[in-house]
């Protein structure tokens, strides 16, 4: 009987591998894999790598895309990761931060197959790194914000106080400060990336609490937009820019990732053997675009938002001494500033936010 | 305009409130039985991510209310096959259900991720929106699950302390043997209990998905299963109590999100805390004391009476 099932699972597993060989000969010339941390329709930061593939995918002939979704960052990773190299993966993106270390391990198994993660860190023959600059972008953002408030308070929810996120608060502040002296950004701290409940409590806490304007720095922000939509006030979406879709009366803009062109010369370089893994770090006009406005931006605004991308793209930064924190101190000398890549450090929110870090 | 403290407050601690409230009123009617349900949490998760599919696949939010109430039973009717039936331990089976939960939520919502839901409506009557503050606020603009929660639970306390079939499910939750010789079927009122229980619990998750969220995201829950459990102990057992129970601790939930709102100098790391930390002084507090009034054949499996 043992004998008789072996033989079955071995006719078996031999017409299987009959029936893939063809499909082997004339399968695509590249293989990408994907890995992400959630969905890759969460309106949010998946979706945006989830999109730019799709494009490739469609751009490029002979691109053929495998993605894994609501993969941990433990261990599984890895498994995911060789699952997709077993298919003929040769190029990997591993786009979650807590990915790194088992990324890493993977690329070193395989020195024959291209990295490219979304993160910081070291690079290797085989393994770049990269992200979206956004820091600076939510500047023109707080300049939109600034311009439309009318009680001068602009709420922000946060999943958890890093740097990084720091970064778009205080920016967003100085971007909003700039067109409006009395404008304040009060920061509401979830303790999570994707609590959606306490996202909706926060969100609803700061309308209470008299802000008009809403921004976020969560996975998704569609609990948020949707809750300050249904309370008339005013959004600034992040992470896809699609999200406008969840405020058709209070959207006034956001900020998108836009990775498809680096996706399209990375997936260029590896099919023609000329990968070599580099940091590339690109803001606004590279990996990260703005969304189109809502209906309820009059012209005179969109065009100053507009202006201040220009000016951001040509190397405009906020981050420049002297700025003061909100509680009084010289958080940044005169002179000195704050480049893209030292952003994970920031560890203060700027005067005007009102908010404490820890 | 600014909302005052306590308005704002009121009002998340109702908004977070409700589904606490569904939920520790389904888990107490279990327990009453005589059984405890940890997978409470994955009853939740099943019931948001039900509610919320089926909802965007048809467009009717009170489909998606149905469909999650009814998956809550169910589930808790497979629940019920592992521990009446099979006898399994109560404990043990109780986690397998939250990770069955975890799991099956997130199946059955996967294909929905992003999908936008119209979610159940709301209505503020006239009279109560020219109160002053209340406008500005989300005071008394709530959908009928809200509306309804308080003559909900006053309906299950009645169910349970003025009907004959409650007093049957009370007597099977404080001794099954003594009940079966009364005449009464204690599988089946434990069956009946579970049923209806989770029928609660998924009503507590739709709630979640359709009303305050309206989206569906993998463990959005975020441990609300768990604290209805603690209101559970917190309300000695009792319905009316568990109104109480779940006002706090969605009230401590609004609190810390008010306070930071306000720009309060506590860390918000400590605020975070809050609820959990409501929860172990309320275990401390009501820890040891002998009027605990918990079921006296809580936990304990009923291998019939021969």
């Amino acid at each position: 009987m043992k004998k008789k099932l072996g033989f079955i699972i071995g006719f078996c597993a031999l017409a299987l591998g009959l029936a893939v060989q063809p499909a082997f000969a004339q399968s695509p010339h590249l293989t990408i894999g994907a890995v992400y941390v959630g969905s890759a329709n969460d309106y949010g930061y998946n979706r945006s790598f989830h999109d730019a593939l799709a494009q490739v995918a469609r751009d490029l002939p002979g691109v053929k895309v495998i993605e894994a979704e609501n993969v941990p960052e433990s261990a599984d990773v890895e498994r995911v990761m060789e699952g997709m190299i077993q298919q003929g993966a040769k190029l990997i993106f591993p786009t979650s931060f807590g990915y790194k270390d088992f990324a890493r391990k993977v690329a070193k198994r395989h020195r024959d197959v291209a990295f490219e993660f979304a993160g910081d860190g070291d690079t290797e023959k085989n393994f770049g790194v990269f992200f979206g600059s956004t820091q600076v972008a939510w500047y023109a953002m707080g300049v939109g914000a600034g311009k439309m408030t009318k009680s001068g308070k602009l709420g922000f929810v946060l999943g958890m106080p890093i740097g990084y996120a720091l970064g778009n608060v205080n920016a967003f502040q100085m971007g909003a400060k700039s067109v409006n002296a009395k404008v304040r950004t009060v920061v509401v701290v979830t303790g999570g990336w994707s609590d959606k409940a306490r996202e909706a409590g926060a969100a609803n806490a700061l309308l209470d609490q008299g802000c008009d304007v809403v921004g976020m720095h969560v996975d998704s922000p569609a609990t948020i937009i949707q809750t300050v939509e249904a309370r008339g006030a005013m959004s600034i979406g992040f992470q896809s820019i699609e999200a406008r879709a969840l405020a058709p009366k209070g959207w006034i803009t956001g900020l998108g990732f836009t990775w498809a062109p680096f996706f399209m010369d990375v997936a260029k370089s590896v099919m023609a053997g000329k990968f070599r893994g580099e940091a590339v770090y690109q803001g606004l006009g590279g990996m990260v675009a703005i969304a189109p406005f809502g209906s309820a931006v009059p012209p005179d605004i969109q065009k100053l938002v507009n202006e201040t991308a220009t000016k951001i793209k040509k190397g405009f930064t906020p981050f420049i001494g002297p700025l003061m924190d909100n509680a009084g101190n010289m958080a940044l000398p005169p002179g000195a500033s704050i480049g893209n890549d030292q952003m994970g450090n920031l560890n203060w929110y700027v005067e005007g936010v009102i908010g404490k870090v820890r | 305009m600014t909302t005052p403290l306590v308005l704002g407050v009121l009002a998340g601690a109702v908004l977070s409130g409700t589904s606490l409230l569904y939920a520790t009123l389904g888990e107490t009617i279990v327990e009453r039985s005589g059984i405890v349900n940890l997978g409470l949490e994955g009853l939740l998760l099943i019931g948001a991510s039900v509610g919320f599919s089926v909802t965007a696949a048809t467009g009717n939010a009170w489909l998606g209310l149905a469909a999650a109430a009814l998956a809550g039973g169910l589930a808790n009717a497979l629940f019920g096959w592992l521990v009446v039936t099979r006898m399994a331990n109560q404990l043990a089976s109780g986690l397998a259900m939250m990770f069955f939960g975890f799991g099956v939520s997130a199946l059955v919502g996967a294909p929905y991720i992003g999908s936008v839901i119209v979610g159940l409506p709301k209505w503020r009557p006239a009279w109560l929106a020219s109160l002053p503050w209340v406008e500005s606020t989300t005071l008394f603009n709530y959908d009928l699950l809200t509306w309804v929660a308080i003559p909900a639970a006053t309906f299950v306390w009645w169910a349970l302390f003025r009907t004959r079939w409650g007093l049957g499910v009370r007597a099977v939750g404080e001794s099954p043997a003594a009940a079966f010789a009364a005449g009464r079927n204690p599988a089946a009122l434990q069956y009946q209990a579970l049923c209806s229980g989770g029928v609660l619990a998924g009503v507590a998750g739709a709630h979640l998905s359709l009303s305050l969220t309206l989206t569906w995201a993998e463990y959005m829950t975020a441990g609300r299963g768990f604290i209805a459990i603690a209101l559970v102990i917190f309300s000695k057992w009792h319905p009316l109590r568990a109104i109480v129970g779940a006002l706090l601790f969605g009230g401590t939930e609004a609190l810390q999100l008010q306070l930071q709102a306000r720009g309060s100098e506590i860390s918000p790391f400590l605020l975070e805390m809050a609820p959990y930390l409501l929860t172990l002084v309320v275990l401390l507090a009501w820890g040891g004391s002998r009027r605990l009034a918990a079921p006296a054949s809580l936990g304990r499996t009923f291998y019939g009476s021969d």
